[in-house]
């Protein structure tokens, strides 16, 4: 290369940034923003996705892409545990279980949002359409304090899934009044309208052997009336036990009580040990697997769809495989209600549950225009048309104004319990420590689910634990 | 001992030379701890990588002068080992001195510590305890299960006959398999509603749906066969390598000696196979030791089945308490260094005995 | 042995002694015990033709075909494809189009990462073993048994250090990266392996050919390496089934680009709202399972030629 040419590649070089440089600052306003998300990999969020790409339009006018990275729901945690916890900052938003809210919050890792909402009135008014418990659960950390983290991406409860064929079915229906002089329930209402002692005849009514009868038909199979999750796993069965407990009117230990709320004495009150021992009655009903301890939100789901099953109390989340005839023997027999309650003195039903779903959170290392950018997408995200539209599409909303909105039941057989359920949700502990609390608690209860220990013996245990745990980390005193 | 004598001589141990590696060794050594101590992660990094580097190179020109050929030959692997393995092991060595969680901005220096936790807080001790017992459980039923299966295998295999080839292969395949996918067809094999076992069972009993993991024998049980199907054909293909490298014309000798058939197997297979059994039991012991995957996909810890391994993720995972969880598997590592010790003394022994 | 011609041993069952030949009836025997031992992974192949709804059917469709009506129906399923398609393009919102499930590029990354690390291990391994078995270092067993420390602790452990040093190096995400960790990954087996194999070999012929006149490498490699390569294919084997299942530093260490399959399966385990796709998890499995068939199927002949020309063991 001669020195004139080697001149002339740097002319052209130089002029070509030069134009770069000039072209850059006229359009300074349109940037190039790139927000890269962490979420599990199932339609929620694949919806959320397609939404985005399909017809989001960003109010600033920059170009702005949303990176997602789906990771198989069984290494989610793992995953972004690894990657926020290594100081990576790979991602710059993430969907997070409303209980890992305190571990990530205190770890530097989830931004508190409050300066942001209070700079925008329509954000505001946006989060105060939200449901106050999934508000409470998804965006509050201390919970129910006014800091403000995350935003409901995909917000769950339990229902009743249950078997049209099956429970209203005449000579069923006649057989379970004679034995025992009530009504089988079988519409919605009704279904609605059951107690545990109803939930537990169902399943005492309807366990048959292989060749006894089924609604007029010889079974191939043996038959299940109930299932309700108790699994090892996870919190599969934190969250029906937690129910019960709250039915009871006992406690949780109440994170809200820091730092005078006890672990010994509530855990492990008598009435604490009436409710688990009231769950632990009805697993004489449920599909043998239950006495193995991975009868999973999943396996029950399964063992409903292969039509094992008369009812099952599961998550609206697992609810569109059950209605799809390609994964579901069961989809066009499907009857949905609220889960069942404990009858109140007044008959009335006592249905505190725990709620589920995900809140989706940003990180602490983004940049403002990311920040800026995100918040935007969150705002067109919670709006009401792009909330129905998910819905529509099978997810489920927490903004008011979606949820009364008469359309709604009409978008999924199960969104007539949706609405009446939401009062009735609590959530489980937010502090740093709940994976600590749950894995103990989980590994309590599993010996009580196996029969190899009692009710009392179990919160009793469990209630040590966490007097223990929480007071040598300040939160009891 | 092959190696050619040395040609020059050694430097003196402070003599900046290239190829005086315990200078360079020392030196690496000095600055990448005060590097790790007071740098940021990623100019450590690089530093005690180049020192790294430094210490190989000044290894390598040392073993190319006195033609050291085991040096030459051994450091390529030394150096990525180090970069890849023994740092990072290094490093949650040092964690394991601290109080340190890896989802909080704060570490303290705490030295035994974490250790003395683990042995003797009245919570921590007897899970730590039970846990171990578990897994020396599993460690001793899934190794001798491969073991004898694997054997067995071998020696239906050893021989030549029709189809030897393509059947070989069919035995080959558990181990090809992913743990997940095994994991979790086995939970669908074992399940009571819709497995396979359950259904045998029941056809022959005509009785109940048979539930195989409701109990801590029935569960080990499950774990125990799945990885003893999924293993054994490691110890096979080992075992059968030796078995067929018997020459056989000792076979001959040995029918017109009218050696008894068990003699003519401790004479003349084993000492065949002994170094490549040894191998198989050395590495499915060390693999045991490691057992958490199937126990996580087939029980998640219950019926008594918890083993150290599957607590460590738990612990250093799920809860994040890095420095806790260090600490563990440090105390895991001692206890299989002193059992692979041992073994190794026992092998050694053997060998120059025979 | 006895020279014989009774009916069992015209059948086949010829009595044979240590390594030798046997007849049919031995072929039978272990064609017997191969299928029972094969047959949880013939149920996955065959789970794999089944759509969700037969896959869990009681009792079992174990058949594809009922043979003119011999079977009866309750045991038979309709063979499918839909899996095999749906491994790499499905629809993932109920009724929504198909779309890329990124599980070709998963296959990609799984071949080269695992092939190019094995072999890479396999070349710094067999070195490093034929150092340790013939040129002894001072403390050569220390050095031996650190190598072996690094298998012994769960993954996890390391796994911090390793993204933070992923991270430092701008290895994050990257082949170079997870393929440098599989290469270490695989060696301390293969060096323990190969040094074993080194060691069975009879020194009489490195010496001859010293005495001939060869140079060190040309023993290496004219007289040493040849011998060992039952033991390369064994190791070779062994390492590509390890780091081809490998999970969670591919889990941790890959990036949405350099993922690899046992990563991506779990799309089919409690992936997308339901709890097992059967039918898609096992087609992804056999998938995954027909490489390292193969490798090994066409290995077969060196895993098998035994491990020493030489007579006399040392």
């Amino acid at each position: 290369m001669t020195a004139i040419t080697k001149l002339k590649g740097f002319a052209t070089a130089a002029s070509f940034a030069t134009v770069l440089m000039v072209g850059g600052a006229t359009y300074a306003a349109a940037e190039e923003v790139v927000l890269r998300m962490a979420v599990p990999d199932w339609p929620p969020t694949r919806i959320m996705k397609k939404f985005f790409d399909e017809q989001y339009k960003p109010p600033s006018g920059n170009k702005v892409t949303l990176d997602v990275d789906f990771i198989p729901w069984p290494d989610f945690y793992t995953r972004v545990n690894a990657s926020l916890t290594s100081g990576e900052q790979k991602y710059n938003m993430s969907v997070s279980d409303s209980q890992w809210l305190g571990a990530f919050v205190e770890g530097g890792y989830f931004r508190k949002v409050n300066d942001i909402i209070d700079a925008d009135p329509a954000l505001k008014a946006t989060m105060a359409e939200i449901h106050p418990a999934f508000y409470n659960a998804y965006s509050t950390y201390p919970y129910t304090s006014s800091n403000i983290y995350g935003f409901p991406q995909f917000p769950d409860v339990l229902v009743t899934y249950a078997r049209k064929d099956v429970i209203c079915n005449d000579e069923e229906q006649a057989a379970f009044k004679a034995k025992y002089n009530e009504k089988l329930p079988c519409t919605g209402e009704e279904l609605d309208n059951m107690d545990w002692g109803t939930f537990q005849k169902v399943g005492e009514f309807f366990m048959r052997k292989k060749g006894d009868k089924l609604a007029g038909q010889v079974l191939d199979d043996d038959f299940y009336g109930i299932a309700y999750q108790a699994g090892k796993g996870y919190d599969f069965s934190s969250m029906q036990i937690n129910g019960f407990i709250w039915q009871y009117g006992a406690n949780i230990w109440d994170e809200t009580k820091i730092p005078d709320g006890q672990a010994e004495g509530v855990v492990n009150s008598p009435l604490a040990v009436k409710a688990l021992d009231h769950y632990l009655s009805l697993l004489k009903y449920m599909p043998p697997v239950a006495k193995t301890g991975t009868m999973d939100i999943f396996k029950s789901d399964e063992l409903f769809r292969e039509g094992k099953l008369a009812m099952n109390i599961d998550w609206i989340g697992l609810g569109e495989a059950s209605l799809d005839p390609k994964t579901s023997k069961v989809s066009d027999k499907l009857v949905f209600g609220m889960t069942p309650g404990l009858r109140g003195a007044d008959g009335k039903l006592i249905r505190w549950n725990n709620l589920g779903g995900q809140p989706f959170v940003l990180m602490t290392w983004n940049t403002d225009l990311q920040n800026k950018e995100a918040m935007d997408f969150v705002k067109w995200w919670l709006s009401p048309a792009i909330q129905n539209q998910f819905a529509a599409g099978g997810g489920q909303s927490a903004v008011k104004s979606v949820y009364t909105d008469p359309k709604y039941v009409t978008y999924r057989p199960w969104n007539r319990a949706w609405a009446a359920s939401l009062d009735w949700q609590k959530d489980v502990w937010h502090v740093p420590q709940f994976f600590e609390l749950l894995t103990q608690q989980q590994d309590q209860f599993d010996l009580a689910i196996t029969g190899k220990q009692d009710a009392k013996t179990t919160l009793d245990n469990i209630a040590k634990f966490q007097q223990d745990l929480l007071k040598n980390a300040g939160l009891i005193k | 001992m092959n190696s050619i004598a040395a040609q020059r001589p050694i430097p003196a141990l402070m003599a900046p030379a290239p190829d005086n590696w315990k200078l360079a060794a020392i030196a690496g050594v000095a600055v990448s701890a005060v590097a790790i101590a007071a740098l940021p992660a990623a100019a450590s990094f690089w530093i005690t990588g180049a020192m790294v580097a430094m210490v190989a190179a000044s290894f390598v020109v040392n073993a190319y002068r006195r033609h050291y050929f085991g040096g030459l030959l051994v450091s390529p692997a030394i150096a990525v080992l180090f970069v890849m393995n023994i740092f990072p092991l290094l490093w949650s060595l040092g964690l394991s001195f601290f109080a340190y969680q890896s989802n909080q901005q704060t570490i303290r220096f705490i030295g035994l510590g974490n250790y003395q936790k683990l042995l003797t807080d009245n919570l921590k001790a007897p899970e730590l305890w039970a846990n171990l017992t578990n897994t020396a459980m599993f460690v001793v039923l899934t190794v001798i299960a491969q073991m004898v299966t694997g054997f067995l295998l071998a020696l239906l295999f050893a021989k030549q006959f029709p189809l030897r080839k393509y059947l070989l292969i069919l035995v080959l395949t558990p181990m090809m398999l992913s743990v997940v996918a095994v994991g979790v067809f086995f939970s669908y094999y074992y399940d009571p509603t819709f497995g396979i076992l359950s259904y045998v069972i029941k056809a022959m009993t005509g009785g109940e749906q048979f539930i195989l993991m409701s109990n801590k024998t029935g569960a080990v049980a499950g774990i125990v066969f799945a990885d003893a199907w999924m293993w054994s054909p490691f110890v096979m293909l080992l075992v059968l390598a030796g078995l067929v490298s018997v020459p056989k014309y000792l076979y001959e000798a040995a029918a017109i000696d009218r050696v008894s058939a068990w003699r003519k197997f401790l004479t003349i297979t084993f000492p065949y196979i002994r170094g490549l059994l040894m191998l198989a039991l050395l590495f499915r012991t060390i693999e045991a030791f490691k057992m958490a995957d199937l126990v996580i996909l087939l029980t998640k810890g219950g019926n008594g089945t918890m083993t150290i391994s599957y607590h460590v993720i738990r612990i250093a995972n799920e809860q994040n308490k890095t420095s806790e969880g260090a600490a563990l598997s440090y105390l895991l590592l001692f206890v299989v260094i002193v059992l692979t010790n041992l073994y190794l003394y026992l092998a050694n022994r053997r060998a120059k005995g025979s | 042995m006895a020279e014989g011609s009774s009916i069992w041993e015209r059948l086949g069952f010829r009595r044979a002694s240590g390594v030798g030949e046997a007849g049919w009836g031995h072929a039978v025997i272990a064609g017997l015990i191969s299928f029972v031992y094969f047959l949880p992974v013939l149920i996955i192949i065959i789970t794999s033709f089944k759509l969700q709804t037969e896959a869990l059917a009681v009792p079992p469709k174990f058949l594809p075909t009922s043979f003119f009506g011999l079977i009866p129906d309750a045991y038979v399923f309709t063979p499918t494809l839909e899996n095999y398609t749906s491994v790499f393009s499905r629809s993932m919102i109920t009724g929504a189009a198909a779309e890329n499930t990124g599980f070709d590029r998963y296959f990609f990354n799984s071949i080269v990462i695992a092939s190019v690390s094995v072999l890479l291990a396999l070349a710094i391994g067999t070195l490093a073993a034929y150092g340790f078995s013939r040129y002894p270092l001072k403390g050569n067993d220390t050095y031996l048994f650190v190598i072996l420390t690094t298998r012994m602790l769960p993954a996890i452990v390391v796994i911090i250090p390793v993204i933070l040093m992923f991270r430092a190096a701008g290895l994050s995400g990257s082949y170079v990266g997870i393929i440098l960790l599989y290469t270490a990954f695989n060696l301390p087996f293969t060096i323990w392996m190969m040094k074993s194999f080194f060691d069975e070999l009879s020194p009489d012929v490195e010496d001859a050919a010293r005495l001939d006149g060869s140079s060190e490498a040309a023993v290496f490699f004219k007289v040493c390496l040849p011998q060992v390569v039952a033991g390369l294919a064994a190791t070779f084997v062994f390492g590509l089934i390890l780091t081809w299942n490998e999970f969670l530093f591919a889990l941790l260490l890959t990036g949405v680009d350099t993922r690899t399959v046992p990563v991506g399966m779990n799309q089919a385990v409690a992936g997308g709202g339901i709890g097992v796709l059967w039918g898609l998890l096992a087609a992804i499995e056999t998938l995954f399972l027909i490489p390292v068939f193969l490798v090994t199927f066409f290995l077969q002949n060196h895993l098998l030629r035994g491990v020493t020309f030489g007579t006399v063991k040392r």
